[in-house]
């Protein structure tokens, strides 16, 4: 396996472990520890594309898979897939494959299928990802329970490190699914892609282009067509005249 | 409030949903914070099981704004000391009613008006391939959000239970409709964008295929008025990409 034997490799391996790490603290941001907003698909990848020494590969991953997901929005339960760390992964896996993607609307190539399927491996991965993050929420259930043991004897320091054990927990849930991400994306993803027939390939690199405008559509859906047509119409004015002169 | 007790209130409040769980959701995480102001207490078993007692019941708020609350609740916990009036059940319901009001405003303004906001900012910056502005202007509201947490621990410390009257300002509601229209018009923006960048692109030989797909894109959420997680688009663009795959000419590939 070519992947494999390029991850092998010793600096595959340190960048892996300082990816490894990197997505750890961004999963703590993500809802734990300071909400940034650093861990939103665009800046955990341009991050890890900035550690893996490929800043435009995570543009390129990042950019179409932050525009499809701006209307996820983390409210109480609702649904929360893993998406810094299946980001992270994802550029992880491009760049130690030794693969350079530029970002297909940016620099005008729609044709690149990788790009496509690692978009939609990223996809996948994120939605696998929520099972991980309901079953560690779930397992901070037990940790709470057992802070009752603090309203009998008052032993304060019992629930500081309670807390910093979810804390720990939640660092390791992003620390190694991204390492396992990374695994599944050079071992089994990235390999399929040159298996799949002609019009499947083409598929995966036309579906780039097409996610920003499903994006676009659904926050305008989530702000009301009517409500917000002379705002959007103004911007829409804007943003073309702007692509014209700027470009 | 004194610096060293702010500064240790401030820093564990940003991790006030650590512990999230789905049956008390942010209590362990607040009392974690309440912890911090009791450490500097003289021990007393009782009252401290009590006071334990009093934050381990269900709570959830709006992480960025919580500190109105946090500070206020020290700052009653304090008066509770030295006044009869001040009841752990004022307490309580302080607790609760303005978390709910906090989860509200917050929710509306950070989730509903500024996330889509910075989001669709960047994202324009994304699409002239300005990598670093990006990461600046998520930099700008990591800044502003933090001094937003350390300024409103103290000021509700400092308002106690009129930090009332400082939710009922209507300026937060015009910040909220204000950053919705803004997040409004930078929607517009990327898509006017976009569709200039696609029109290009369609023009290197794909004829109109390539933009009619990307219009059937934008029109499909707004017709099936549904709104399914980012990754499920994800799959429906693929579906929508393997039509398109078959409509292209072959030599796109």
């Amino acid at each position: 396996m070519e992947a494999w034997g390029l991850l092998a490799g010793t600096p595959g391996w340190v960048t892996l472990v300082a990816v490894s790490g990197l997505c750890g603290l961004l999963v703590l941001d993500d809802t734990a520890w300071g909400q940034t907003w650093f861990s939103q698909p665009l800046p955990a990848a341009l991050l890890t594309g900035l550690v893996c020494g490929e800043p435009l590969t995570g543009l390129a991953i990042g950019l179409p898979l932050q525009l499809v997901m701006v209307g996820n929005i983390p409210v109480g339960q609702t649904f929360l897939g893993d998406s810094t760390v299946a980001v992270s992964a994802a550029v992880a896996a491009a760049a130690l494959t030794g693969h350079h993607l530029d970002p297909a609307l940016v620099f005008g190539d729609p044709g690149l299928p990788l790009l496509g399927w690692l978009v939609v491996g990223a996809a996948l991965l994120s939605l696998g990802g929520n099972f991980l993050v309901q079953a560690e929420r779930r397992a901070h259930v037990p940790l709470m329970l057992e802070g009752h043991r603090t309203l009998r004897d008052g032993d304060l320091g019992r629930i500081n490190r309670l807390h910093h054990r979810a804390l720990v927990m939640t660092f390791f849930r992003g620390s190694l699914g991204c390492l396992l991400g990374v695994l599944v994306l050079t071992g089994v993803w990235i390999p399929l892609l040159g298996l799949l027939p002609a019009t499947l390939h083409r598929a995966a690199g036309i579906v780039v282009v097409l996610l920003p405008g499903l994006g676009v559509g659904t926050m305008i859906d989530r702000y009301g067509l009517q409500r917000s047509l002379p705002w959007v119409g103004a911007g829409l004015v804007a943003g073309g005249l702007m692509a014209g002169v700027l470009r | 409030m004194p610096s060293g007790l702010r500064w240790k209130l401030y820093l564990a409040a940003l991790g006030l949903q650590g512990s999230w769980n789905p049956q008390r959701m942010q209590n362990l995480g607040l009392l974690a914070i309440m912890v911090r102001w009791l450490e500097g207490r003289p021990r007393n078993t009782e009252r401290d099981r009590l006071f334990c007692r009093r934050y381990y019941e269900f709570f959830n708020t709006n992480p960025y704004l919580a500190n109105y609350l946090i500070g206020g609740l020290v700052r009653l916990e304090e008066e509770s000391e030295n006044e009869a009036s001040v009841s752990p059940d004022l307490i309580r319901t302080v607790r609760d009613s303005l978390g709910r009001s906090l989860a509200s405003i917050g929710d509306q303004l950070f989730w509903q008006g500024l996330r889509p906001t910075v989001v669709m900012a960047t994202c324009l910056l994304g699409l002239y391939g300005r990598s670093w502005y990006v990461l600046a202007v998520f930099a700008l509201f990591a800044a502003g959000q933090f001094m937003l947490r350390w300024r409103s621990l103290g000021r509700g410390y400092s308002l106690g239970l009129d930090v009332v009257d400082e939710l009922a300002d209507p300026r937060w509601h015009r910040a909220i409709a204000w950053t919705i229209r803004c997040g409004m018009v930078l929607t517009g923006a990327v898509a006017g964008c976009y569709f200039l960048l696609v029109t290009r692109l369609g023009g290197q030989g794909d004829g109109g295929l390539l933009l009619a797909g990307a219009a059937v894109g934008m029109g499909l959420p707004l017709i099936c008025r549904r709104r399914p997680p980012g990754e499920i688009l994800v799959l429906l663009g693929l579906v929508l990409a393997v039509v398109l795959a078959f409509a292209l000419p072959a030599a796109r590939s």
